[in-house]
């Protein structure tokens, strides 16, 4: 391999990575918050794809500019799940632990088969976009504009994500995840807090959503390979770590690109189980865990 | 102030208070005393509305039966509860100001730190520090402090005694008569017979479950059968 090559396949890696970065940190917030996995997160992102696409096909309007739009919506979505199904399942009392699983899983099959009768099982994609095919050459190595542009805008997001958490909201958040029983002696209603931060788990994913239709096919099961990635960044970064997610993101994002170009691209997601493995064996609270 | 009347509630299945009626009055200071098990922790959450009642709850004339218990807070009832549950990793200082979030959006709601500082100087030194590595009666302090951030009008305390070092036991319970001077009412629930009794207007004394005896602090502590009572004799 030249040095080209290996440039060209790590910024590859790295303007993935960020994405899945993103959705790894909605994925470890609400898991960090409530512990709560929430099996349906991959969908919650073919949502906001399924989102950028029906409001492209039916006005144009270019997915970059729809993204506040669709943020707003997959917030508002991850809150009314909280308030419709997750904290109905929460106050059972036998076998809490189950129940939330599979909440969440049904709530995923569901997704996916509704946007299956809504939409057909065939791949959409949209295109003609302000960015798409054109790409920026950085000193011999080629980065196309829309992943960059999602890159960039997973970053933000991420930046956003960790502003929050310094605002009394934030701590308030922290609080809630500390002690969930105390925080009623302060005056808060934990079950807003949980509201917000599935709003904010959503609104994550969802961004990371909007920026994935520039440049990538949107189907009923597009959400469940980029979960399954997610579960593994969660699990590297380590379960309701931010920084964590972060990390863990970018490193899955070269593993998979140089997986891919090691290999063959069909198999690069074999690199990323083979760290997946090698975490649960050697350092199974992830990198920067707190459990 | 507080009226509980003819209040029963179950704690993890077993039947923790039956027919408890309580009264406190505006700028009293009231303790509960009774051994190990007699109900008192249960009384205070039934209270603050972490446990499901039977019977009836009034402050101040309204009904704290179905309050969600942050409503209850932000009605104006402090809960210093058992092992303080303060937030651990957070700072002394991220402990406090979260004590005033309810109020979010009202002038000064941050001023009761002048008197939280006033009562335990020490906080004050340790305002970076994260909870979790203060002493057991810093910790006490902080989990008062952090009540008094939600400008409570009646101060519930549940063994503020707990835990801690004799000396600063009278410290804790110096602060306590300070804050009742200040306006704001008390309701202590405490194992120590004689400290608490020192300090309070009233007590009810609670066995199993139900008041066996009330009255003055100083007839109560008079009384010989109290003792037996407490011991469970």
């Amino acid at each position: 391999m030249t040095l080209e090559t290996i440039l060209q396949v790590a910024a590859g890696g790295l303007l993935m990575g960020l994405i899945y970065a993103l959705v790894a940190a909605g994925l470890s917030l609400i898991f960090g918050l409530m512990d709560v996995v929430n099996f349906a997160h991959g969908e919650l992102m073919m949502l906001a794809m399924y989102a950028v696409f029906v409001i492209w096909d039916a006005s144009g309007l270019d997915p970059m500019l729809q993204l506040p739009l669709v943020a707003a919506l997959l917030f508002g979505t991850g809150m009314v799940i909280y308030r419709g199904m997750i904290a109905r399942a929460l106050s059972v009392q036998f076998n809490r632990g189950m129940v939330q699983i599979f909440v969440t899983f049904g709530l995923a099959i569901f997704i996916r088969g509704a946007a299956q009768f809504v939409w057909g099982g065939e791949f959409r994609a949209v295109n003609n976009t302000l960015l798409s095919g054109r790409s920026w050459n950085l000193g011999g190595v080629y980065l196309p504009l829309p992943q960059l542009a999602a890159s960039v805008v997973c970053l933000a997001a991420f930046a956003g994500l960790l502003l929050i958490s310094r605002t009394e909201f934030g701590k308030a958040l922290e609080a809630t995840r500390e002690d969930r029983d105390a925080v009623a002696l302060i005056g808060i209603d934990r079950d807003r807090i949980f509201a917000m931060g599935w709003g904010l788990g959503a609104g994550a994913v969802g961004i990371a959503g909007v920026m994935l239709a520039g440049f990538y096919y949107v189907g009923p099961n597009v959400g469940a390979s980029f979960a399954l990635i997610a579960y593994v960044t969660v699990a590297l970064g380590g379960f309701g770590s931010m920084l964590g997610a972060l990390v863990a993101g970018l490193l899955i994002g070269e593993v998979e690109a140089f997986t891919a170009v090691i290999l063959e691209p069909s198999l690069k997601q074999i690199g990323v189980f083979a760290v997946y493995l090698a975490v649960l064996m050697f350092r199974p609270r992830g990198l920067f865990g707190k459990l | 102030m507080l009226r509980l009347e003819n209040l029963s509630a179950s704690y993890r299945g077993l039947k923790a208070l039956q027919g408890v009626s309580l009264d406190v009055a505006k700028g009293e200071i009231v303790a509960v005393v009774g051994a190990n098990g007699a109900g008192k922790s249960t009384l205070l959450k039934s209270i603050a509305g972490h446990v499901a009642i039977e019977g009836d709850i009034t402050f101040d004339g309204t009904s704290l039966r179905r309050m969600p218990a942050h409503l209850i807070t932000r009605l104006g009832v402090g809960l210093v509860p058992e092992g303080r549950r303060l937030f651990p990793r957070l700072s002394v200082e991220d402990n406090l100001r979260l004590g005033a979030y309810a109020k979010r959006g009202t002038a000064d709601r941050f001023r009761p730190l002048d008197l939280v500082f006033s009562l335990f100087p020490r906080l004050q030194e340790r305002l970076p520090q994260r909870a979790e590595t203060l002493s057991g009666g810093e910790q006490q302090m902080l989990a008062i402090g952090r009540a008094l951030m939600t400008q409570p009008r009646l101060l519930m305390l549940d063994e503020p005694s707990q835990g801690i070092m004799p000396r600063l036991v009278d410290d804790i319970l110096a602060a306590v008569q300070k804050i009742r001077d200040l306006g704001v009412t008390v309701l202590l629930v405490e194992q120590r017979l004689a400290e608490a009794l020192e300090i309070a207007d009233r007590a009810y004394v609670l066995q199993t479950g139900r008041v066996v005896m009330s009255g003055p602090a100083n007839v109560i502590a008079a009384d010989a059968s109290v003792r037996r009572a407490y011991l469970g004799i």
